[in-house]
């Protein structure tokens, strides 16, 4: 194992819904990768931490986004175009996690080149199976170009 | 008036046409011409008769000044009157003309300018030395137009026109002569001695009077032969040295009729003429013709006498027409804005035109109408079938450009119409738009034209010593013509009336079409409005959804050893209604979802949108051990193919659910109706009772419990929706405990022809429903 892969991966969740955040911490709680959950509540924050403006001057840039859809100030959609066009953000991969199951919402996500689009399941077990899937597929089991 | 058209052959024509010109060098020999150069007033050409008053040829003549021919006071007088602008000053001019042996005759001396700005003076011999005083002219006129005033009809103000005439020329016979629409005439009144034969109501073949005739009357008022017998003179020399051309007599009262009429006079056994011509703007109305047996001179005077009176008692009679025509036209105008209120209040074309039917046939004084939109018909009065009028439409639509069209004689130009003659021989056309007409009829109404002499052979060519001349008839004996195919004519108040019509109906059209275009925008609108709603619905309203079932389950997860039974019934009772909550969401959305909004109908194979609901259903269909039939051929229609699958899979489903103890058996069949498929999915489950044959087609109603049968009771809502989003029906038949059979209908030409039809039957336009 290289020495990079060690390092503590940072997970970005840009998700308004305190009870989402929470169901999503819930989750990875008893994960076996060493990861730091970073949580912004609203698109305008998202691009603020990206691109370490303000309060987020010194934060580690995130190897994992998971974006929400429907959020404040700036939509998620908006959000996941400005990363996939952001030279510099473009390789970071993004999971879009939502609610929604309208058709539109993952035509246009993919066509804006989301990672994957995965809908929320109301079955729990379900739902805690999907978070830990996407944190272990997307931070150990693909191979991403280097930073 | 009939329209038949006597028309002489192309040659015979140009014939005419032709002697137009070759003759107007020739005047009558009762008179003399004399062309004088202006300004030395210079003989330039003489009529070859001048010798019998100058005493001298007209070669002679030729170069002399009026000075030399006239003595000094009567130059004096003619230097004075030329140079005046208006030559009607001088004319007439009493002339003395000193013959041979110092006998003075005298002439009528009437100058004029020809179209080439010739002076031209044309001499008559007067009867008398006396003028008559213009006080004569006034009292005869008051005469006349004091009786005319106390008269009714047109026929009657012409019937003293000719008395007048008659009376104060003292011809053999007087007649009105009034030109048709064709440019034949018929005489419309007659004065005559007792044993002359009447010429009164006969028709005369427009080549009587042809084209070059008619505009010469038009241009020179009054016209005398006072000796049809004499053989006419030439001018001297046959060329105008000025234009060297033949001089343009059109204007001369002297001119030579052409011989072809003369031979018509001879024939007629006339002997003199006067004609008189009516103008009526500008155009020639009709002609007043004297005929006399024997010569005959009229004075000057006299003549200029009957044009006045002509002239006043025609003023008289066009006032009289245009008050009888404004007071029908005022009629129709009245009509008109009744018919229009009561589109606009009916708020459709159709009822509105035929609320008062009277009045819609009055408008064109017509038997039958008829009204086309979107090709529904509404028939009023007598009309054809819809048969033969979806026909006539047809035809007008590809052949008739005007917006309001009129024929008296319709199978003359559609032959096709000979065969309801009786019920529309006369046709108007309104175009409102496309193929939309508003048709008027009237019947065929057969009429006698009687015609002097025989119309088809008015003319004939003559071979004499190898030239070719036209002469006219021998006989003027009545001709009957029986007239068929023809209605009355259609007035041009009718006509100008309807045109009016069509406009203010365009305007209401267009009007309702700008409402039609914003209720549209209303309706995109709040369909998108909908559609928002729906997105709100699938997202924030499962959004608090999953978090009480998530937390609920994380609950039971990691306290469920804490807990007891009643604790866990509790959390299963709310992981339940929030499943059920969840589960109905569902079903409201996909039903919302269900439109004709956005989904493109396409040619769709039923047969792979039913094996997509069997693929759909199959585990289902192997846990219940159901046997499906489905009917050999499915046809291939206009429909949304997702829709349609759906469908047959909440049918089918919904008969896999309300099984009978026996394993399902399920036939899918369909039928080819007159303009519509007609499926059918039939059961051996548990039946329904015929009073709920509606109900379940209600969103969320159902028939059972929960926990008898799961669902949320939208199932067959979704499937009435998709049903009516195609145009189609659909309804079951049923008995308990024997099975259902669900049917539905889909139009053969998918949505868009029965929108059509529909939209035919519902359109502000369309009546009738």
């Amino acid at each position: 194992m290289s020495l990079e892969d060690e390092q503590q991966k940072t997970i970005l969740l840009v998700e308004d819904n305190k009870a989402d955040i929470r169901l999503v911490c819930e989750a990875l709680k008893n994960s076996s990768i060493d990861y730091q959950m970073e949580i912004v509540r609203d698109g305008v924050a998202a691009m603020a931490y990206l691109q370490q403006e303000g309060e987020y001057a010194s934060v580690s840039r995130p190897d994992l986004i998971i974006l929400d859809l429907n959020l404040p100030k700036k939509d998620g959609r908006e959000v996941l175009a400005e990363i996939k066009t952001d030279a510099e953000f473009k390789r970071i991969p993004v999971v879009v996690l939502t609610t929604s199951k309208n058709e539109d919402d993952i035509y246009q996500s993919y066509e804006l080149n989301a990672n994957c689009f995965i809908t929320k399941s109301r079955n729990l077990s379900q739902l805690f199976t999907i978070v830990k899937r996407i944190e272990e597929f997307w931070l150990s089991t693909v191979t991403l170009p280097p930073q | 008036m009939s329209s038949t058209d006597f028309r002489l052959a192309v040659t015979t024509i140009e014939e005419l046409e032709r002697q137009a010109i070759h003759n107007s060098r020739q005047i009558q020999p009762h008179g003399m011409v004399l062309v004088v150069q202006e300004p030395e007033l210079k003989i330039q050409q003489a009529s070859t008769n001048c010798a019998y008053a100058f005493g001298i040829t007209a070669g002679e003549m030729i170069g002399k000044t009026l000075e030399e021919l006239f003595d000094p006071f009567q130059f004096d007088l003619i230097q004075q009157g030329i140079e005046r602008d208006n030559l009607d000053f001088i004319n007439p001019t009493k002339m003395w003309v000193r013959k041979n042996g110092g006998e003075y005759v005298i002439f009528d001396g009437v100058f004029h300018r020809n179209r080439d700005g010739i002076l031209i003076l044309e001499l008559e011999p007067a009867e008398s030395q006396e003028s008559i005083p213009f006080l004569s002219f006034y009292h005869l006129a008051k005469a006349s137009v004091n009786q005319l005033q106390a008269t009714a009809s047109l026929r009657d103000f012409c019937q003293i026109i000719v008395h007048e005439v008659r009376k104060v020329t003292g011809f053999d016979r007087v007649m009105l002569y009034r030109f048709d629409q064709d440019d034949h005439g018929e005489v419309v009144a007659e004065e005559k001695l007792p044993q002359l034969e009447s010429y009164l109501n006969l028709h005369f073949p427009a080549s009587d009077i042809p084209k070059p005739a008619r505009k010469l009357f038009s241009s020179n008022w009054i016209r005398l032969i006072p000796d049809a017998h004499l053989q006419p003179v030439e001018l001297y020399p046959a060329k105008n040295p000025q234009t060297n051309r033949p001089l343009d007599l059109t204007l001369s009262i002297l001119r030579s009729p052409y011989p072809c009429h003369l031979e018509y006079l001879h024939n007629m056994g006339v002997g003199a003429s006067l004609t008189i011509s009516l103008i009526e703007n500008g155009k020639l109305w009709g002609l007043i013709a004297c005929h006399h047996m024997t010569p005959k001179y009229v004075p000057y005077e006299l003549r200029k006498a009957c044009e006045f009176l002509g002239r006043v008692i025609f003023a008289e009679i066009a006032n009289r027409q245009e008050s009888e025509d404004y007071d029908y036209r005022m009629n129709l105008d009245r009509m008109r804005s009744q018919l229009i209120d009561n589109i606009t209040q009916a708020d459709n074309l159709v009822a509105g035109l035929v609320k008062d039917e009277t009045d819609f046939l009055d408008l064109a004084a017509a038997t039958g109408g008829a009204i086309c939109v979107n090709g529904n018909w509404t028939l009023v009065g007598e009309t054809p079938t819809e048969e033969e009028l979806n026909f006539l439409v047809q035809w007008l639509y590809k052949n008739i450009d005007e917006e309001v069209f009129a024929t008296d004689s319709l199978s003359k130009i559609y032959p096709e119409a000979e065969a309801y003659k009786n019920i529309a021989s006369g046709l108007v056309a309104m175009t409102i738009s496309r193929r939309n007409y508003v048709l008027w009829f009237k019947p065929e109404v057969i009429q006698t034209v009687n015609w002097g002499g025989d119309p088809n052979n008015a003319y004939e060519t003559v071979n004499t010593e190898g030239t070719l001349h036209l002469t006219p008839r021998k006989s003027f004996e009545l001709w009957k013509e029986e007239v068929r195919l023809t209605s009355l004519p259609w007035s041009s108040a009718e006509i100008s009336n309807i045109k009016e019509l069509r406009r203010a109906i365009v305007n209401i059209v267009l009007r309702q079409a700008e409402e039609l275009a914003i209720l549209a925008r209303d309706l995109e609108r709040s369909n998108s409005e909908l559609k928002r709603f729906a997105y709100v619905a699938s997202h924030d309203l499962q959004e608090p959804l999953n978090h009480v079932s998530n937390y609920v389950q994380l609950l039971e997860m990691r306290y469920g050893e804490r807990l007891d039974e009643d604790a866990k019934d509790f959390i299963g009772f709310a992981v339940e209604g929030v499943s059920l909550m969840q589960t109905l969401i569902d079903d409201v959305l996909a039903y919302s979802k269900v439109d004709t909004q956005g989904s493109e109908f396409t040619v769709t194979d039923v047969g792979a949108a039913l094996q997509k609901a069997l693929t759909n259903l199959q585990r289902r269909i192997r846990q219940t051990q159901a046997q499906i039939e489905v009917a050999d051929s499915l046809p291939a229609l206009r429909a949304d193919g997702t829709q349609l699958m759906q469908l047959f899979q909440n049918l089918i489903l919904n008969a896999l659910k309300f099984r009978s103890s026996a394993p399902p058996q399920i036939q899918i069949g369909v039928e080819r109706q007159e303009d519509e498929w007609l499926f059918s999915v039939q059961d051996n489950g548990i039946g329904i009772d015929p009073q709920f044959y509606e109900r379940i087609f209600v969103i969320f109603q159902r028939l059972h419990t929960r926990d008898e049968y799961p669902g949320t009771g939208m199932g067959l809502a979704i499937c009435k929706k998709i049903i009516e989003c195609h145009r189609g029906k659909i309804w079951v038949e049923s008995e308990l405990g024997k099975g259902s059979t669900f049917y539905f209908t889909i139009p053969v030409g998918g949505r868009e022809s029965e929108l059509r039809r529909r939209t035919a039957k519902n359109y502000s336009l369309g009546g009738g429903q």
